[in-house]
């Protein structure tokens, strides 16, 4: 683990490219040289693969061993020249020989199975992405920002997203490119197939298997080949190790089984350009250039290059070998053998690209994000960039921790948490199922299913992201985003009711042949499912009602966690004065974000309630007509349920005064302009920001001889009871406003308070003279 | 305001050339059409003792709406396009062709009076935004000549890849209204936008065309969902931008024109005589460029509060914030 330790963190931090002053004409000269050996590498893997169907694998790997072995002998010279190797060394490298064959073993099964481009999109990540995505991945950053590098976060993202992407992608793909090859078998591969894992699959486990130990054989044999004399003496005598240990097997396999081969002369050239290509000259051209460049930059540009032209192969190569073959032997090959490229293959090519550059570039951003950070001295302000930044820097266990922690400790979070979870183990086994059973139906259900949860998600992130700290650009702080999220689901909400309504009035005059068979039981469990959500959802309404109370007039307590959100709501809407809008069904008591998802719960509720009722209906009466006047019903329901939300998420991003504390704030201003010296005052504006924060900013003009700090804190005080939080008062005397009047006052404005000024200089004059 | 009307009624016209076949397009056009132009009437209300900044804040609303369902339709278009590519269904293509050809030549002519009235539209904006400078520092209630439209592109767009993506009318009158933005902020950025939206559009015709004619000439029927494809990915990248503007002013943001000079201003205010220190700074976006802040000073107890608030007022002004409250507390002795 050290070993692996080290050159991971030289990675992100000792390998700045700006550290070395290599001329750029030096660089570039490697970098051609590596490109062109990682074609040539691309064209000796396609080329094996051609071969590897003429000749048995174990063959194959114990000619290309020996023929490495061979010519690395020959360069080497790794008897005649440096140290003699010990006992103990020898059994090493017979270590590292049967490591190597076994994985060389994996590999070009792998390939077998995969087709060369796969084999060439999957191996060739080189130590430096593998070992900084694992890095990302599964290291514990004990030492905080000093250790992982503040731009993993987003990093952790987009793999992620890139992940998933891929993933679905490969899923859809496959099932519609089908089973095509099925023609190979091996022993290995009837394991796969009994295993029940889809031969590409297999294929790619292998390969992710192989690439892993290939990367962890290299860190371990770094020390070894330092004891020996150099990686390359090591190389020539494993090579030559794993020859030798081959070579039974080889005998026996050519002696039990008659090879498919009948001339082996015609194949010498194949394998020569094999052994060269794929072994020799990467291996001493890769040494080169990680010697030359850094190991991050050479991987880059390796890594973009073999995929590249991986794919560039993948679409044109002709199989001349394969051809030649054909042409020699009789036995034809199956024509699906053929990897063909696939969209799936290309989108997870770039992706691969992408993620390996993402992953070998030395981050320098975050280096300097630390150096960022502006602070105007004497003032806290910006303190929590700090804290935000650390916060990022974690790795992926951590973080998955961090955040389900956070989830778990609020209320409305570990609903939707919950709920979520729920919902997709039901959708997992509706898709399962649907696959399993092949019935269309059960897919679409569940893929529709899983669009819903992506409101859940929604929500959830929402609910995660409104307990966010305020930053400098974010003044406020997040809690808009639940009520934005509140929008967002209503919106959609409206859509699909629309949907649903245009559609069922379409049913409507010509109802069309339900199947119905398979709907019942689907139904039912997701009714069940979504029973369960309503459930949830309407306790933490009581809950938060519940909580209300005893927060309901505490208005004091400063407002940074937005722990008490929806708590706080509710104890707003308990001032009582008749705000005149109903919620639906839904409480008032829970925040937007809540009531949207509610709703959108609500909605999939009634979806599969009226899938029922029609369902029953349809199997007992034969009346067709039950389906569209079901779904015509539930369309205007959502839609009506749907409205007050809509209205009240409106309202607040219009900056509307919150309806709830109208009346409180009108008395509020008429105490203020009863304040003692307050002579009026202008442009009050209060508006909800969130659920629980409410902001307010307000001009007061006074008389000049005042303290201005008294009326602050009166006018903060009368306006703290009325529920603002959030103030920002303006005091002005009266010479304040010549010099507003030059800057950006309105012209009528500043007219009407000259003449209230002018009115109140005569009771000044007044109170003067007395 | 006669550019709204053009705006409106172009698309209900090309959309009764029967063009649209699905419903589903058409209500996101009717949708759009109805929420820009609500959007547009609603912002103009005076503002009331309930909304005491006025309604302004419906246009960026609309424009989140209208964001909002147009990626909805793109992901819609690129679904649809994603099982056309797997089974590519008969396309009547026939007229396919001068349809495609006819909506390349619109987009052209678009492109055209973006850059030939677009210049003039901004001009004008300009002046008046100067104007209301000087004049309308308080009066919220102003309607910003043209912003009541600034959304209205979003649906144009969206309604030339609706139907059978072959024609695109009228984003070249929204444009302008983005460059009247690009007056008020970072214009370059905004122009890069411009630009971006103008080729992305023109892009999308002409692979239309590309499409119409490999599906007339050679029979690739994959063309056609490709190309759909490529649309939905196009609105996809030109909408992003627009929609986290939008979510940024939702979400009271601070300005990103401002971004850059509020941190300087933060300095000559503290430099100014007397001031202790400065907190809990709000700055936000209100409607397109109308910008409004908040701040709390501490100065000290023997500090001139009448000059400093002035001089600070002085500062956030030349920065561009609109209206300013702040609040000056007395640093205790």
């Amino acid at each position: 683990p050290e070993e692996a330790a080290g050159p991971v963190s030289g990675v992100w931090w000792g390998l700045c490219p700006d550290n070395c002053p290599l001329s750029f004409c030096r660089l570039t000269r490697y970098i051609v040289l590596l490109c062109f050996t990682k074609f040539l590498k691309a064209v000796g893997l396609f080329e094996s693969y051609d071969l590897l169907k003429a000749v048995h694998l174990v063959q194959f790997i114990f000619i290309v061993q020996l023929g490495s072995a061979f010519f690395m002998l020959l360069f080497q010279k790794p008897f005649s020249s440096g140290k003699v190797v010990t006992k103990r060394q020898w059994i090493k490298i017979f270590k590292h020989a049967v490591v190597g064959c076994i994985i060389s073993l994996l590999w070009f099964f792998g390939l077998t199975l995969c087709g060369p481009l796969r084999t060439l999109l999957l191996f060739e990540h080189s130590d430096v992405v593998v070992l900084s995505l694992l890095s990302v991945l599964f290291t514990s950053s004990g030492g905080g920002p000093a250790k992982c590098p503040l731009t993993v976060f987003p990093k952790v993202v987009i793999i992620f997203i890139l992940a998933a992407l891929y993933s679905s992608l490969i899923f859809f793909f496959y099932l519609a490119e089908g089973h095509h090859d099925s023609a190979l078998t091996h022993v290995l591969y009837t394991i796969i197939a009994f295993l029940g894992v889809a031969d590409h699959k297999g294929g790619v486990l292998l390969l992710v298997l192989a690439l892993c130990c290939k990367v962890g054989f290299h860190m371990a044999s770094r020390k070894l080949s330092v004891d020996v004399g150099g990686a390359k003496r090591l190389q020539a005598l494993s090579h030559l190790v794993s020859v030798l240990l081959l070579c039974p097997w080889v005998i026996v396999l050519s002696l039990t089984t008659e090879s498919k081969v009948e001339s082996w002369s015609s194949l010498i050239m194949p394998f020569i350009t094999v052994i060269f290509f794929v072994v020799i000259l990467d291996f001493y051209v890769e040494s080169i250039c990680s010697v030359k460049m850094e190991a991050s930059t050479c991987a880059r540009y390796g890594s973009f290059l073999i995929f590249t032209s991986a794919l560039l192969f993948g679409n044109f190569w002709t199989h001349p070998i394969t051809d030649q073959l054909r042409a020699m032997n009789k036995p034809p090959h199956h024509e699906s053998t053929e990897h063909v490229l696939s969209g799936g293959v290309v989108v997870s090519a770039v992706f691969f690209i992408l993620s390996a550059n993402i992953l070998s570039s030395p981050s320098r951003k975050g280096q300097k994000g630390t150096l960022i950070g502006y602070s105007p001295e004497g003032t806290p302000l910006y303190n929590f960039m700090g804290d935000a930044l650390q916060q990022s820097s974690q790795s992926l266990p951590r973080f998955i921790k961090e955040s389900l922690k956070q989830i778990l400790e609020e209320y409305d979070s570990r609903q939707i948490f919950y709920f979520l979870c729920l919902n997709l183990a039901f959708t997992f086994v509706e898709l399962f199922y649907g696959v399993w059973t092949n019935s269309l139906g059960l897919i679409s259900d569940g893929f529709h299913m899983l669009f819903d949860c992506s409101a859940l998600v929604m929500g959830l992130f929402a609910a995660l992201m409104t307990r966010w700290k305020a930053t400098r650009i974010f003044s406020y702080g997040y809690g808009r985003v639940e009520i934005l999220s509140g929008f967002i689901n209503g919106l959609f909400l409206m859509v699909i009711a629309f949907f649903v309504f245009i559609e069922s009035v379409a049913r409507l005059v010509d109802p069309p042949d339900i199947d119905t068979n398979m709907l019942t039981p689907v139904s039912v469990g997701g009714l069940i499912v979504n029973l369960v959500g309503i459930c949830a959802f309407s306790h933490a309404h009581s809950h938060g009602a519940s909580r209300g109370g005893c927060h309901s007039h505490d208005h004091s307590h400063s407002h940074h966690g937005h722990s008490h959100s929806h708590g706080h709501s509710h104890s707003h809407s308990d001032h009582g004065h008749n705000h005149g809008h109903s919620h639906g069904s839904s409480g008032g008591g829970m925040n937007t974000n809540m009531r949207g998802v509610f709703l959108h719960v609500l909605a999939d509720t009634l979806g599969s309630v009226g899938v029922i009722v029609s369902t029953i209906f349809i199997q007992r009466f034969g009346w067709l007509i039950a389906d569209p006047l079901c779904s015509l019903f539930i369309a205007t329901l959502i839609f009506l349920s749907v409205i007050p939300l809509l209205k009240d998420a409106c309202q607040v991003l219009l900056l509307r005064i919150p309806p709830e504390q109208e009346k409180d704030l009108h008395a509020a201003l008429e105490k203020i302009q009863k304040i003692e010296g307050v002579i009026s005052y202008r442009d009050p504006h209060f508006w909800c920001h969130s659920a629980s924060v409410v902001a307010g900013t307000i001009h007061v003009q006074v008389v000049s001889d005042v303290t201005e700090q008294r009326i602050v804190q009166q006018v903060t005080a009368i306006l703290k009871d009325a529920g603002v939080n959030n103030l920002t008062v303006q005091v002005e005397k009266e010479a304040y406003f010549q010099h507003m009047s030059g800057l950006s006052t309105g012209f009528q404005d500043v007219l009407a308070m000259t003449q209230q000024l002018e009115s109140m200089k005569y009771y000044k004059d007044g109170t003067y003279i007395m | 305001m006669c550019n709204v009307w053009n705006i409106t009624f172009f698309p209900l016209f090309f959309s009764s050339l029967g063009l649209i076949s699905d419903s589903f397009h058409m209500f996101f056009d009717c949708t759009a059409l109805l929420a820009g132009l609500a959007a547009s009437v609603i912002s103009k209300w005076r503002s009331n003792d309930a909304f005491s900044y006025g309604y302004v804040r419906a246009e960026v609303l609309a424009g989140f709406v209208n964001g909002l369902f147009l990626i909805f339709t793109a992901f819609f278009i690129f679904s649809e396009g994603v099982e056309r590519a797997l089974e590519p269904p008969d396309v009547h293509h026939e007229r396919l062709l001068p349809v495609s050809i006819l909506g390349f030549i619109v987009n052209l002519i678009g492109i055209f009076v973006f850059q030939h009235g677009g210049h003039g539209h901004s001009h004008g904006s300009g002046h008046e935004h100067s104007h209301s400078l000087f004049n309308g520092g308080l009066s919220h209630g102003h309607s910003h000549g043209g912003h009541g439209h600034s959304h209205e592109h979003k649906h144009a767009h969206g309604h030339s890849h609706g139907h059978s993506h072959g024609h695109s009318h009228g984003q070249d009158y929204c444009h302008d209204d983005h460059s009247l933005e690009g007056m008020a902020g970072s214009s370059k950025q905004i122009l890069q936008g411009v630009f971006l939206h103008i080729v992305a559009d023109t892009l999308g015709s002409i692979g239309v065309i590309i499409s119409a004619i490999l599906m007339q000439n050679y029979g690739l029927m994959i063309a056609d969902p490709i190309c759909s494809m490529l649309i939905a990915l196009l609105i996809g990248v030109s909408i992003v931008p627009l929609l986290k503007e939008s979510i940024g002013i939702l979400m009271q943001r601070t300005p990103p024109s401002l971004e850059n000079a509020l941190p300087q201003c933060y300095q000559r205010v503290q430099q100014l005589q007397g001031v202790y220190s400065l907190h809990d700074p709000h700055f936000w976006t209100l409607c397109t460029d109308v910008y409004i802040g908040t701040l709390k000073l501490l100065v000290a107890p023997d500090a001139d509060g009448r000059w400093i608030l002035s001089q600070t007022h002085n500062i956030f002004t030349q920065a561009g914030v609109r209206q300013l409250y702040i609040q000056i507390d007395v640093a205790a002795m």
